[in-house]
């Protein structure tokens, strides 16, 4: 368009330029025509009237001709944004078309341009520029081009373009320049536009590591940054297949040809990633994209784009290969992790160890929570789902320890999960996960049941040690006393010899006396045993501890039989200076007795503890069972003393030792209802002895 | 005139007192009584010379009454014992008695019922030491014959005749005849019924 314009000037210029001299020479002809035929004579008057008319016809007619040019010209000049000018060498005047006063913002009306003017309206940077080519043009006598910027007087600033040319007087010398000023501004904006595009296009390129190209009948082009990507020199230009298949990783390089050969024979474009070996060695991942171009179905050529990819790609490899890890440690440890909203039922996250663990295939499992919902045992469900339900109302965490859950094969497993509220996020909305916990449940109850097996090992143990107690207190007590009776044998018969041999009869009895002393030195010595303890063992005990203790370890012993073991603490129970070993024995021995008494009937064993009037520590084990027998009640503290087919009838007669030794007192009494209540006391050490 | 020797009564218990009173009930009734604390002072002290018999505690130190009982079977020491114990049951005392044991008694026992015992025991030890003494006579009159003697001896207690002995050892019914004579006044035997009899207690058994 631009070029066209300036033809168009030009051509305009040149018309113009013409017929103006034309018209010129024209009426100086007919001026010195019409001055000699004035000389000649009046008589040839009517006829120059006539010429003159005509002449002036022909001048009215050429000033309309002139007219019009001079309206083309200018017409012309202003759809061209061209304006000329003449500068006088001579004496520095300026003429300017209407065009160059539009381009330069003024009007002839504002008064004659002139040279310092102009100098003003340049733009100051390029102000010497303008003069300097001028001069140059002058003295050389060649054509002076220059841009350069001016500012109108409202203070827009235009780019122009001049072209001037030198006129010679007929000594040679130069005496006038004509030119031409194009205002270019438009056209310099747009090209600068154009640059600034394309500028940001092949920045744009950069940045995001995209090169483009275009392939068709033409040629072949890439962009600058296709073949940095490629680490190609753009100076070799953009490279032949074969050439591109030499980049390609060994691995990708036969699919890649396969794919350029259905590109090319079937003009079906592509969209693969691709890992690439740069000149220099670096392995980078490609994305390459090629859409076939049609115009009105005939197929043009390939554009596409191709981009690194790398780092995304590494990124990908990593975080797909950190997401395997992850899955393997949660099937390993069998931990789901999940994140769903319960309130709209939505699921965000599910890992395949969640279906596993609810006993779905990971790539097959449900895709509504209801059908995780189905899994949960039918006991268990009422409570899972209380628990979610308070806990989403009240937009709190939750744990649930233990639940249940049916596979398909009828296996039963059992589960715990964490759920944590998402506080951002809206009602129901929870992350947490979900593990299996039937192996450390199994565990737990194999303990329990080893535990239970333990205590019941320790009672039938218990029993033994009694036994073997009584045993060995029977041959300790029945060796002297056999002695003794052998001893009283002898002495008999030495008093029955003729005459009675008294010496050795004397000699017996004292034996007896020794014996019958050994035999009651047993005894004191197996009361010693409880009555001085072992000092060394005793220590501040918390009752409350051998209270919990003692009911951990009978629970079993009383659940079979439908007892209850109840303990109540009145106020402060304070610790008390005992052997702790021989206060649980009290106790077990206590408790089992009360559990003995309901193992028929059931009932409740309550045991109480608290301080007394006399600033002791009393405590109080009751039952609801058989009760006491009516005779005197405390002989059943006595040993051997025993009511029950299995009793040793050591067990009151240890406990009371056992109290007695530690400064307390043992008692029985028979409840106003049913059962028994045995209470003993134990001194509470002052605080500051403790 | 020698006097027949005083039997007496070894005690081995651990319990001073229990040794000291059974020694004491021995004495009184007049037989000697010698009282160890162990089996192996019993062992190192005992004189086997006379009858006796040993009132064995069950529970012993170290080493059990009834262990002690199978350890002096096993050396050849035939002493007839009585088991007295503080606290027996029957499978220890059918053990006892199945091995040889005279009586188990239990303390404390009836005074006369360990004298019983006792007397019981002693017989016992007295009958086993004559028939001792008698296979011991018996062994040094066998000790006289001849290697041809001994062998005729073995044949002539099956019940052979003189001829059938002869057939068997290749020699003349004279000379048998004289083999057997022989056997007969060295072995001190009045009729064959009385050889068969010393060869019985001599374990002697026919040659196949």
């Amino acid at each position: 368009m631009v070029p066209f314009l300036i033809f168009l000037l030009i051509l305009s210029l040149s018309v113009g330029l013409l017929s103006w001299r034309r018209n010129r020479r024209l009426l100086v002809e007919a001026r010195n025509a019409s001055q000699a035929r004035g000389a000649e004579g009046t008589n040839e008057l009517a006829e120059a009237t006539t010429d003159r008319k005509r002449a002036e016809e022909e001048r009215q007619a050429l000033s309309r001709d002139l007219q019009e040019s001079k309206a083309w010209l200018e017409e012309a000049q202003r759809v061209a944004h061209v304006g000329y000018w003449v500068w006088d060498l001579g004496t520095d005047g300026l003429i300017w078309s209407d065009e160059t006063y539009r381009i330069f913002g003024v009007t002839p009306q504002d008064g004659l341009i002139d040279l310092d003017k102009l100098r003003e309206m340049i733009h100051p940077e390029d102000r010497e520029a303008v003069f300097r080519t001028a001069e140059e043009a002058i003295r050389s006598g060649a054509r002076a081009d220059c841009e350069h910027r001016l500012f109108r007087p409202s203070g827009e600033m235009r780019v122009v373009h001049s072209l001037g040319d030198l006129k010679k007087d007929s000594s040679g010398r130069p005496c006038q320049m004509f030119g031409t000023t194009q205002d270019i501004t438009e056209r310099k904006r747009a090209e600068e536009a154009l640059r600034r595009s394309q500028f940001y296009l092949s920045e744009g390129q950069r940045l995001a590591h995209i090169g483009s190209w275009a392939f068709d009948e033409s040629g072949h082009y890439w962009s600058e940054e296709l073949y940095k990507i490629y680490g190609l020199d753009p100076q070799n230009g953009a490279p032949t297949v074969e050439q591109y298949l030499a980049l390609v990783h060994p691995q990708d390089r036969a699919s890649m040809a396969e794919t350029i050969k259905i590109m090319l024979e079937q003009h079906r474009g592509h969209d693969l990633i691709e890992r690439i070996i740069r000149p220099d060695g670096q392995l980078r991942y490609v994305r390459a994209v090629a859409v076939p171009v049609f115009e009105q179905g005939i197929f043009k050529g390939f554009v596409g784009t191709t981009m690194d990819v790398t780092e995304h790609e590494l990124l990908t490899r990593e975080l797909q290969r950190e997401k395997a890890y992850l899955a393997e440690a949660q099937s390993l440890t069998h931990i789901g992790s999940w994140a769903t909203n319960f309130h709209t039922g939505q699921m965000f996250h599910l890992s395949d160890e969640v279906y596993r663990l609810h006993g779905f295939e990971p790539n097959q499992g449900p895709s509504a929570l209801e059908r995780f919902w189905d899994t949960v045992h039918r006991e268990d469900e009422p409570i899972v789902r209380a628990t979610l339900e308070n806990a989403i109302r009240a937009r709190a965490d939750y744990d649930i320890p233990e639940f249940r859950v049916c596979h398909a094969d009828g296996s039963v497993r059992f589960l715990r999960t964490i759920g944590h509220h998402n506080r951002s996020g809206e009602l129901g909305d929870y992350v947490g996960i979900t593990m299996d916990v039937t192996e450390r449940k199994q565990a737990e109850q194999e303990r329990e049941r080893l535990r239970q097996l333990e205590s019941n090992l320790a009672h039938t143990n218990r029993l033994n040690m009694m036994g073997e107690l009584a045993a060995a207190l029977a041959h300790e007590i029945k060796q002297p006393i056999a002695a003794s009776v052998t001893s009283a044998s002898a002495c008999l018969r030495w008093l029955a010899h003729d005459p009675p041999d008294l010496e050795r009869a004397r000699a017996a009895a004292i034996r007896m006396k020794e014996d019958g002393n050994r035999a009651a030195d047993v005894i004191n010595h197996l009361r010693s045993f409880y009555k001085k303890g072992t000092p060394t063992q005793c220590e501040m005990v918390d009752v409350k501890d051998i209270v919990r203790e003692m009911t951990t370890l009978l629970r079993n012993e009383a659940f079979p039989h439908s007892i209850t073991i109840h303990s109540e603490f009145d106020g402060d129970v304070p610790h008390v200076l005992a052997d702790r070993v021989q206060l649980q024995q009290v106790f077990m021995n206590l408790m089992l007795n009360a559990i003995e008494a309901m193992k028929e009937t059931g009932g409740g064993l309550t045991i109480r503890s608290g301080p007394n009037p006399e600033r002791q520590l009393l405590i109080s084990i009751s039952d609801t069972g058989v009760g006491l027998p009516m005779e005197d009640t405390e002989r059943i503290f006595d040993a051997f003393h025993t009511t029950k087919p299995q009793g040793t009838g050591m067990g009151l007669a240890i406990s009371r030792s056992i109290v007695e030794s530690l400064g307390g007192r043992i008692w029985a009494t028979a409840n106003q209802g049913s059962g028994a209540t045995f209470c003993f006391t134990l001194p509470v050490e002052a605080e500051e002895h403790a | 005139m020698k006097s027949a020797p005083v039997p007496t009564v070894f005690i081995v218990d651990d319990d001073l007192g229990t040794r000291r009173a059974i020694q004491d009930l021995v004495e009184s009734v007049g037989l000697r009584a010698q009282a160890f604390a162990t089996g192996q002072e019993f062992l190192d002290r005992r004189h086997a010379s006379e009858p006796s018999c040993l009132i064995l505690d069950v529970r012993l130190p170290r080493m059990s009454g009834l262990d002690f009982q199978r350890q002096l079977a096993e050396t050849g020491a035939q002493i007839p014992i009585i088991f007295v114990t503080a606290h027996g049951d029957i499978p220890m005392s059918v053990r006892a008695l199945k091995s040889g044991a005279v009586e188990f008694l239990t303390k404390p026992f009836r005074d006369q019922d360990l004298l019983d015992a006792i007397q019981q025991a002693l017989q016992r030890d007295i009958a086993a030491r004559e028939q001792q003494a008698e296979i011991h006579n018996l062994q040094e009159r066998y000790q006289l014959l001849t290697a041809r003697e001994r062998e005729v001896m073995t044949l002539v207690v099956t019940g052979m005749l003189n001829k059938q002995i002869a057939s068997e050892i290749s020699a003349s019914e004279g000379t048998v005849k004289i083999h057997r004579g022989q056997v007969m006044r060295k072995m001190q035997a009045e009729s064959v019924v009385e050889l068969v009899r010393m060869a019985d207690k001599l374990r002697l058994s026919p040659r196949k």
